[in-house]
């Protein structure tokens, strides 16, 4: 089942039991702080932290971490490298000359690079605590406390159980193109994967309206059920997650004037 | 459990679907309350087309269709009410399950039909004990296997409590021991009194399981009647695009040799071994087994495992959802869990004492099918509850 790797992992995460807000509240001021921070350092603090919440505590195998959290990391690393070398500021530290061109690297564009890498990497660390502590189905139950539109929840909970048809669709009739030999050769994958297309969206209109005559047959009056037992917020959880935020502020207003170079 | 109300009649139904060729062709039949029927035909036949009109989703061209002597009428009010009373399950539980988790994918029939909150929490924990399912609230139905997704697609129309229940090919794409599983589900339903109608092709699976059959091809009725009348005529199978269920056709076979098996067609396995038997003329003289039978819902799992230590039960079974659920929380590793009373029965005429764990109508149901096993071949075997007296039957 690696299709749908990360929702099967939060679903059978450490933390899956609690309370979903309190999940998003850690995740969401841990996101804000990484991004407002004027120093690299708390960012990383904030990513060493959370890999340890995630591995220690949600029970996440830490090579699965690493590889996910690999994919946004090279991003950011190539971005930073084009920014390290593209603006400029302070004293040149560093030149290359690159077909001819000349590229220098100064203070203000290492500062620069290196606290943008620290924010992304300590922001996705809070981001894929959140992905992979709390399943889908949680994020309703509080899409619904925050009073969002009963319309826009139904259709998110619609939408995420039709991913999982569909992904198996597309690997059912990927398969069958595979075994006759459907992608061997650039024009034959094009054109492979427009039937692939076209036949996805033949079939997802006819899930639709088996769907619509399945919800007939059950009496469909607009209504949806949303998930809503939730259990006490514990205050201890509560006053740990607080105090694990404001700590990370105050580091972040610390730390405000350390840099690479001053 | 029978009675002689319809629950469901088709007077004179067409229907075409839209720009398409004709489906049924002066549909009638009717269909007694509280039994088990199968409407069998090939591919292509109208089962689906027939089964949809039950609870209004098509609506025939011409003629009518009556859920309990009332014709259906198609406005919005009665629609839903019809809906809550028969109860659909399609062939494909993909698409019948829509919400993200098992809980909310019950509720959905509850909540459309505006109970409270605390009603429709019962109705759901209700329904998915029946199912056997309790505990899998939770899940996200693209974590189930294909047995559990039609366990789920059944509690979402139990929840509604529905009196008459219509599965289209409830067996299909489905590994033979949960198929039979998912039937003795429908016998469990229909022991509460529910009139259960299911569509197939399987025509073993039509014969052992149901009261009636209705034949259907190219949009008419061929025949309707009891599973022996249906499968035994060669001719009525030829022109259904069916073939003989396998007891039946070596029944068969075995007469047109002049083997003088009796006049009976085998209602099963243990019929058809017994029959042979004689045939052959080595008539065993050993003593039947006891088949012992426990009430799930009044004794204990530990009394259970002590009576069955007690006595020299070699094999125990559990029939329905509290039985599982009672074994599997004693510990009692169970031998039959489907297919019980046959199984049971061929194990007592070879001498060896068997436990059925059941409960409620399936008690009187596991009493019937030995009873005519025993009148049907005087042979007697001893029925009686674990903790209580014997009471032979013959």
């Amino acid at each position: 089942m690696d299709e749908h790797l990360l929702d099967d992992l939060a679903l059978n995460n450490g933390l899956r039991e609690v309370d979903s807000r309190l999940k998003l509240l850690l995740g969401l001021g841990a996101i804000l702080i990484c991004v407002f921070s004027p120093s690299p350092v708390t960012p990383l603090i904030i990513a060493a932290s959370m890999a340890l919440i995630i591995v220690g505590m949600a029970r996440i195998p830490p090579q699965e971490y690493a590889t996910l959290l690999l994919i946004p990391v090279a991003f950011a690393l190539t971005s930073c490298i084009v920014i390290l070398f593209l603006s400029g500021g302070g004293e040149p530290v560093y030149t290359i000359s690159v077909l001819g061109f000349t590229l220098t690297a100064t203070t203000a564009s290492a500062n620069l690079s290196i606290l943008l890498l620290a924010r992304t990497f300590g922001a996705m660390s809070a981001m894929f605590f959140i992905a992979l502590s709390t399943p889908m189905i949680q994020i309703f139950s509080v899409m619904k406390d925050l009073r969002l539109p009963q319309e826009f929840i139904d259709l998110s909970m619609l939408i995420y159980r039709f991913i999982f048809i569909f992904i198996g669709e597309a690997i059912a009739i990927h398969n069958a193109q595979v075994m006759r030999n459907g992608y061997a050769g650039f024009r034959k994958s094009i054109d492979a994967i427009a039937m692939l297309c076209g036949s996805l969206f033949i079939r997802a209109w006819g899930r639709g309206e088996e769907m619509l005559i399945a919800m007939d047959a059950r009496c469909y009056d607009g209504k949806f059920e949303t998930d809503t037992e939730e259990l006490p917020v514990s205050l201890r959880s509560l006053a740990a997650i607080g105090s694990y935020l404001a700590v990370c502020s105050i580091l972040s207003l610390l730390f405000s004037g350390v840099v690479l170079f001053p | 459990m029978k009675t002689d109300n319809p629950a469901l009649e088709f007077d004179g139904v067409e229907y075409a679907y839209p720009n398409g060729p004709v489906s049924l062709k002066t549909v009638r039949f009717s269909l007694p309350s509280g039994s088990k029927i199968a409407l069998v035909g090939p591919n292509g036949a109208g089962k689906t087309t027939l089964l949809l009109m039950c609870n209004g989703i098509l609506r025939p061209d011409r003629g009518e269709v009556r859920v309990h002597g009332r014709p259906l009428s198609y406005d919005r009010a009665a629609l839903r009410e019809i809906r809550k009373r028969v109860g659909f399950v399609f062939q494909n539980s993909e698409n019948q399950i829509f919400a993200p988790t098992v809980y909310q994918d019950v509720a959905f029939g509850p909540v459309n039909l505006d109970l409270p909150p605390g009603e429709v929490r019962e109705a759901v924990h209700r329904a998915l004990f029946s199912v056997g399912l309790s505990g899998f609230e939770k899940r996200p139905p693209h974590h189930l296997s294909g047995g559990e997704k039609k366990r789920v697609a059944i509690a979402g129309v139990l929840a509604m409590d529905p009196d008459i229940l219509v599965f289209d090919e409830p067996t299909s794409s489905l590994d033979p021991a949960t198929a039979a599983e998912i039937m003795d589900l429908l016998d469990e339903l229909n022991s509460q009194g529910k009139t259960v109608i299911i569509s197939t092709h399987d025509v073993q699976l039509a014969y052992s399981w149901a009261d009636q059959v209705v034949l259907i091809s190219e949009g008419t009725i061929l025949h309707q009647g009891t599973p022996a009348s249906v499968f035994t005529d060669p001719d009525l199978m030829n022109r259904a695009r069916l073939t003989i269920p396998p007891v039946l056709e070596l029944f068969m076979t075995l007469r047109e040799r002049n083997i003088s098996i009796g006049d009976a067609p085998p209602a099963g396995i243990p019929e058809m071994a017994h029959q042979l038997e004689q045939a052959i003329g080595c008539v065993s003289r050993r003593t039947a087994g006891h088949i012992y039978v426990v009430d799930a819902e009044s004794v204990s799992g530990d009394d259970i495992r002590l009576c069955a230590a007690e006595r020299s039960i070699t094999h125990i079974g559990a029939m329905g959802t509290a039985a599982k659920i009672l074994a599997g929380t004693a510990q009692i590793s169970l031998d039959f869990t489907y297919g019980v009373i046959d199984k049971c029965l061929l194990k007592s005429v070879m001498g060896e004492d068997t436990l059925i764990i059941t409960s409620g109508g399936m008690i009187e149901r596991v009493h019937e099918r030995i009873r005519a096993f025993s009148r049907e071949h005087g042979v007697e075997i001893p029925v009686s509850d674990l903790t209580g007296q014997t009471s032979p039957v013959s």
